[in-house]
């Protein structure tokens, strides 16, 4: 694949760091999700490795690289860093121009974007106050529990009824689970509760940004169909998945690196 | 260093580098020394009495002495004040001066009394409705009484010289005015972190001494030569809203992500300067006059003052593209207005950002995010 064009975007987040490439069409050439640890500027390079080796390139086929996410800047031999709010507004647009809404419900953070017709940002809200509402709740709840991450959707969709868990924070909510379940409430709607609670917490976020049809959902949390479903009670509408939902920022930000290469040649020319 | 080597700006940001350090300086040598919690707090009165009028800001860090008496939903600015009044970092402090604008101030004021009874806490209190002759004449009532409790400390304040002090404040209002139309049209010249530390500065020296360099300063920024135009890609101007903001951090991390702060209502900032003395029989009644009829404090209200026309007038003169809203956490007069003001703005087609804050810790990372996603959305407008 020598002498082939290819714009890298490289999404380092609290729980995993992302990379795609894509081609000068803005195509995806190959993707890998790995999780972060503790070195972000490591993992960032371990991923571009990866991803270079699957496309079968070299970093002398790559044209620009954006960094985006929570780690965007310790990413090294990045031609820019934009952050994951634009990134996965621009992601989205791209998997679904009809999006004008995406919630990203992240390891650490969770948002709401609203979209213009052109894939840009119109307004946007951050969860501010604790890990409630994000991955980390689930990761929490899943060891407390003994369940598998994997396992908690489709779990939570087999309850009869939801149990209510009426905390907003992480640590109490947990409290509230260990109570729960020396109450003998089956796990199966202890984790619909949870769910649903992540979906209400979440959804006071999207509310204040106002979602409007199409709404897409975005990051590793979009895989738990529990939430998914919850929130799509707690919102009114349906949500759109994508079919690998972790690396929508990464995506984005490889097409910004397109567009950055596309006006760097323009110059040169 | 003596402050004649020295510009201006660089004395301004080496006062806001140690809050206090004017005060302690000034009370070691004699002067008697009147802290200030609100720009309602009246320190014309003080200043006439001999008293080295001084904003009382908090200070970085924890705050476990006030944490003990106070509740968690209390701001950080209160909490930190007086955290800072408890570990005898305000012993220099002769008269300390509230003016009830929420409960949480009206609260911690009674509280300080208890706990620093040297410290002589006064608390003013204004009609919470700020207009009408009731008001003013209240308003002059509570001023009187004021002045009487600061004579029964200091000895008389005699109409002549209460008048130089008015007039010494209203010059160095001018001189800030003047100070932030030349930052609206050349942000360039004079950026946000900069007027920031002129303000802040403005209210922990003497205001004899501040005068003279910010005179300079603004003589200064007023003659040099507009920049010439590049063609470089505009800048996105921000207009910032909120409470207390001492912490440069705030204000440098949203120029760090590329915006131009060209202008602000701030607490420490624009509010402090809104005010118009005109010239009256009886200084009193000058004094409340000033007060009641500069623009209200979220805490107040002014029938036919509408904030939120008030702030879309206030972006539109200052060509902002968008305005990012600092609040200090658990404000709630301001979180009350919040919702209208935002809405306001929304539908004069202007672009928001709202951050809770807290003063007194550093700018946290997920801040900056927040202002370089606002920075992107502005820029590709």
């Amino acid at each position: 694949m020598s002498g082939v064009l290819l714009f890298a975007g490289v999404d380092v987040g609290s729980a995993t760091t992302k990379a795609v490439l894509v081609d000068v069409e803005g195509r995806v050439v190959a993707h890998t999700v790995i999780p972060s640890g503790g070195k972000l500027a490591a993992a960032a390079t371990v991923v571009l490795e990866r991803v270079l080796g699957e496309a079968r390139v070299t970093m002398e086929n790559v044209a620009a690289l954006v960094s985006t996410g929570y780690g965007r800047e310790s990413v090294s031999g990045r031609t820019k860093a934009v952050t994951e709010i634009t990134c996965h507004a621009r992601g989205a647009h791209t998997l679904n121009p009809a999006v004008r809404s995406v919630i990203d419900i992240g390891g650490q953070d969770s948002k709401a974007i609203a979209l213009d017709e052109r894939g840009g940002v119109r307004r946007f809200e951050m969860n501010d106050k604790c890990a409630a509402g994000t991955g980390r709740f689930l990761e929490v709840m899943a060891r407390t529990l003994q369940v598998g991450l994997d396992e908690i959707g489709p779990l939570a969709l087999s309850a009869e009824s939801p149990a209510r868990i009426s905390s907003t924070c992480t640590v109490f909510a947990e409290s509230e689970v260990i109570s729960l379940l020396a109450q003998d409430e089956s796990i199966p709607s202890i984790l619909a509760g949870l769910c649903t609670a992540i979906a209400q917490r979440v959804n006071s976020l999207a509310a204040r940004v106002g979602m409007m049809p199409e709404v897409m959902m975005t990051g590793g949390v979009a895989k738990n169909v529990g939430v998914v479903r919850g929130l799509e009670q707690a919102v009114g509408l349906p949500l759109i998945t994508p079919e690998e939902p972790q690396i929508v920022g990464a995506l984005g930000a490889a097409l910004i690196a397109r567009d950055l290469g596309a006006r760097r040649q323009d110059a040169t020319a | 260093m003596s402050s004649e080597t020295r510009s201006p700006l660089d004395v301004f940001e080496a006062v806001c580098s140690d809050f206090y350090a004017a005060a302690r300086e000034a009370a070691a040598h004699g002067r008697k020394i009147a802290g200030f919690l609100c720009s309602y707090a009246p320190q014309e009165l003080a200043h006439a009495a001999g008293y080295m009028p001084v904003r009382v800001l908090g200070r970085p860090g924890g705050t476990p002495r006030a944490d003990e008496l106070i509740q968690p939903f209390a701001c950080s600015f209160a909490r930190s004040s007086f955290d800072s009044a408890l570990a005898d970092e305000l012993d220099f402090l002769d008269l300390v001066v509230f003016s009830h604008t929420c409960d949480t101030m009206q609260n911690v004021a009674d509280l300080w009394r208890r706990k620093k009874p040297e410290h002589n806490a006064l608390i003013v209190s204004l009609p919470t409705h700020t207009q009408g002759t009731a008001a003013r004449a209240y308003f002059r009532a509570e001023l009187q009484r004021v002045r009487e409790r600061i004579e029964a400390l200091a000895g008389a304040i005699d109409d002549e010289t209460l008048r130089s002090s008015i007039g010494l404040y209203q010059r160095h209002r001018n001189a800030m005015n003047r100070l932030y139309a030349v930052r609206r049209e050349h942000p360039d010249h004079l950026n946000g972190r900069q007027v920031l530390s002129a303000v802040v500065s403005s209210l922990l020296m003497p205001k004899e001494e501040h005068l003279p360099l910010l005179e300079t300063l603004v003589a200064h920024v007023e003659t040099t030569p507009a920049g010439d135009d590049t063609g470089e890609t505009p800048v996105p101007r921000v207009f910032v809203a909120g409470s207390v903001c001492q912490n440069m951090g705030f204000i440098a991390a949203i120029e760090e992500a590329g915006c131009a702060v060209v202008d602000d209502d701030l607490c420490m900032g624009s509010r402090q300067f809104c005010m118009e003395y005109a010239d009256a029989a009886d200084p009193l009644d000058a004094l409340a006059e000033m007060y009641l009829s500069r623009r209200p404090c979220p805490a107040f209200h002014a029938p036919g003052f509408d904030p939120g026309r008030h702030l879309v007038e206030k972006a539109r003169t200052a060509r902002a593209d968008g305005v990012v809203f600092l609040l200090t956490k658990f404000c709630d007069p301001w979180f009350f207005d919040y919702p209208h003001v935002n809405q306001a703005l929304e539908d004069a087609g202007i672009p928001t950002l709202l951050v809770e804050v807290e003063q007194h810790l550093p700018v946290p990372e997920q801040f900056r995010t927040r202002i370089q996603a606002f920075f992107e959305m502005l820029a590709a407008r």
